[in-house]
């Protein structure tokens, strides 16, 4: 930064940066945001880390179309599966809202159990991030029961009779099924409480505590950094220094990392 | 050095070479993670559009299936696909010795599994040509998953007109064709998603570990008896996942129950 800054750019720039130093000041928000896009991360972190941002993308979906469907969807049995027929049918671009939800729900499930595959493959898991891998096992429990409330909602004979067969499994546990089971129906039989009840756990209860897991998730993925790949020659905490770049004929194709490092960082 | 002080040293370590030789998150990381949500995204817009119209012969399902009616008389129970494969564990178990293990027990020894692995797992090696156990044993999860999952996505589901067309075989077999209670029970039967879980001589799908209901008349249970349990199983055998049929009416249930009470298992 050698090159002299006039006094008019000066000004400029300190008017730019007068409401985030407002912000800053009151609520030291900034630094936050600066700490987490400027942290430092094992040099060799690589696509298998994305699997984490993919899933929370997926996630994020969800919420979106689900916020628009819970606009248009009628939660009672005599007009749930015409409301579900409305959306797709008549609504504008109602199929496409849909659409996305339904298959983004696959999605996400998929991606969360490629994510887990990658921690474990890893060793992800072990010291100290043992309590996020088990905040993890719990939000795959919680994502899958989220899978399992909405399917119920569409309220066709697959949903329908499929949610009667899940409900009656619930049943069959020891001590606590009966209870459970009686729970998501609502009463005795399969009513219009428990399309009530599937609807509210769908889009508030599980959502929720979906959320509450996955911030704590990521607060430990900032806090504690995440794991180098296994099979690399300089991974964080083996203590192995870098090798030094191979010398480069021309023909070699440069090795990214090489050059990443030559760059200045600003 | 106690093992948990070899942990701690190593994660110290870990700290200091991502202090010296780490990248900053943005914008290397974060381009990553940037053209992977991307990519998510397009994908479940495509997913969208497949299914929407209907693309590769309706690869993706139906826009809407039927209204779901309480009083049916036909329908399959099918999970959404990331359940199949504890579907596909219920056919394989029988009622009541396991099925509890298949519907309760695994489904939580899989998740005691998953929540004790880092304090079983306790060494810091991280390498997988020196954690041969952990290899070998995702590998027999992800096969086994896999399977249970294609076997449950493919599993046949008993046709309501094929057992129909059984109907007559049965009545000469159990020795029933005089009884046009029984008869008519047995139509019912045939049409009613009983054999979606129920086998009966050799025909329908065994699901939920539901008994075979050739010879049920031999157990001398009674009209009456078939007739509750009809109504609500899990009132009359505490904790059957069979669903309740009272929606059916008295009279049908009636029939049904005459038709079970002269299956005496045929010759
Ligand atoms: C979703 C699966 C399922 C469906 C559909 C189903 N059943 Fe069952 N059924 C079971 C299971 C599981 C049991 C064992 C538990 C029990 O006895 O309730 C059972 C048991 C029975 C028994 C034996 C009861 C006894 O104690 O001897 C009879 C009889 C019976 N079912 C008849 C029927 C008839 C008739 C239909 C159709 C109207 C039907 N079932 C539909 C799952 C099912
Ligand atoms: C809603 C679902 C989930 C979201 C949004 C999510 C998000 C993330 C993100 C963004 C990361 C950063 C590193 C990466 O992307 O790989 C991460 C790391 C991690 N996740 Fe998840 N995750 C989810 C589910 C799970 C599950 C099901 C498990 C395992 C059972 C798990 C265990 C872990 C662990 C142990 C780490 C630390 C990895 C490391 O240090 O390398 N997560 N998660």
């Amino acid at each position: 930064m050698a090159r002299k800054k006039s006094d008019r750019r000066r000004q400029l720039e300190r008017a730019a940066m007068y409401p985030l130093d407002w912000l800053e000041e009151r609520s030291g928000l900034v630094g936050g945001v600066r700490y987490f896009l400027f942290r430092k991360v094992p040099g060799d972190t690589n696509w298998f880390h994305t699997l984490g941002s993919a899933t929370l993308t997926a996630f994020l979906v969800q919420l979106v179309t689900g916020v628009i469907l819970a606009m248009y969807y009628k939660p009672d049995p005599k007009s749930a599966h015409a409301s579900i027929d409305h959306i797709t049918h008549e609504v504008t671009l109602g199929w496409l809202v849909r659409g996305m939800h339904k298959w983004g729900a696959s999605v996400f499930i998929i991606l969360m159990f490629m994510h887990m595959g990658r921690v474990f493959l890893f060793g992800a898991y072990k010291y100290p991030r043992e309590l996020n891998w088990i905040i993890g096992v719990l939000l795959l429990a919680t994502g899958l029961f989220e899978g399992l409330t909405g399917y119920l909602l569409p309220f066709d004979q697959t949903a329908y009779w499929a949610t009667v067969v899940a409900i009656n499994i619930n049943g069959t546990a020891p001590f606590v099924g009966p209870f459970l089971a009686s729970l998501l129906r609502g009463g005795a039989e399969i009513g219009p409480d428990t399309l009530a009840r599937f609807y509210s756990l769908h889009m508030l209860l599980i959502p929720g505590a979906l959320l509450g897991l996955i911030t704590l998730h990521l607060y430990l993925v900032i806090r504690l950094g995440v794991t180098s790949p296994p099979w690399s020659s300089e991974a964080a905490g083996s203590g192995r220094p870098p090798e030094p770049p191979p010398a480069q004929a021309g023909l070699v194709r440069p090795r990214p990392r090489a050059a990443v490092k030559g760059r200045p960082t600003e | 050095m106690s093992a948990l002080d070899d942990r701690r040293r190593r994660f110290t370590q870990y700290k200091e070479d991502v202090k010296k030789r780490g990248k900053p998150f943005y914008p290397y990381a974060m381009f990553h993670d940037t053209v992977m949500s991307l990519v998510v995204v397009c994908v479940i817009f495509l997913l969208a559009v497949v299914w929407r119209y209907g693309w590769f012969g309706d690869a993706l399902g139906p826009l809407n299936g039927p209204k779901a009616d309480p009083g049916t008389t036909s329908f399959v129970p099918r999970p959404d696909w990331y359940f199949y494969f504890l579907f596909y564990l219920l056919r394989i178990f029988k009622w009541p010795e396991s099925v509890i293990l298949a519907t309760v027990g695994i489904p939580t020894i899989l998740l005691i599994i998953l929540l004790a692995l880092p304090f079983v797992d306790l060494r810091t090696e991280r390498r997988l040509g020196r954690r041969p156990v952990a290899v070998v044993a995702a590998v027999l999860v992800v096969i086994s998953m896999g399977v249970l999952t294609y076997k449950g996505a493919t599993a046949k589901e008993a046709i309501a007109a094929e057992v129909k067309a059984a109907v007559p075989s049965w009545a000469k077999k159990e020795g029933f064709a005089g009884n046009k209670e029984a008869l008519a029970g047995a139509n019912l039967f045939a049409v009613s998603a009983c054999t979606n879980c129920h086998t009966y001589l050799g025909t329908g799908s065994s699901n939920l570990g539901a008994p075979d209901l050739s010879a049920e008349g031999a157990k001398g249970k009674g009209i009456q008896f078939q007739i509750s349990h009809l109504k609500c199983p899990s009132c009359v055998n505490s904790g059957s996942p069979m669903p309740a049929f009272a929606d059916l009416g008295q009279d049908n249930l009636k029939k049904l129950a005459t038709f079970l009470e002269a299956s005496k298992g045929g010759k």
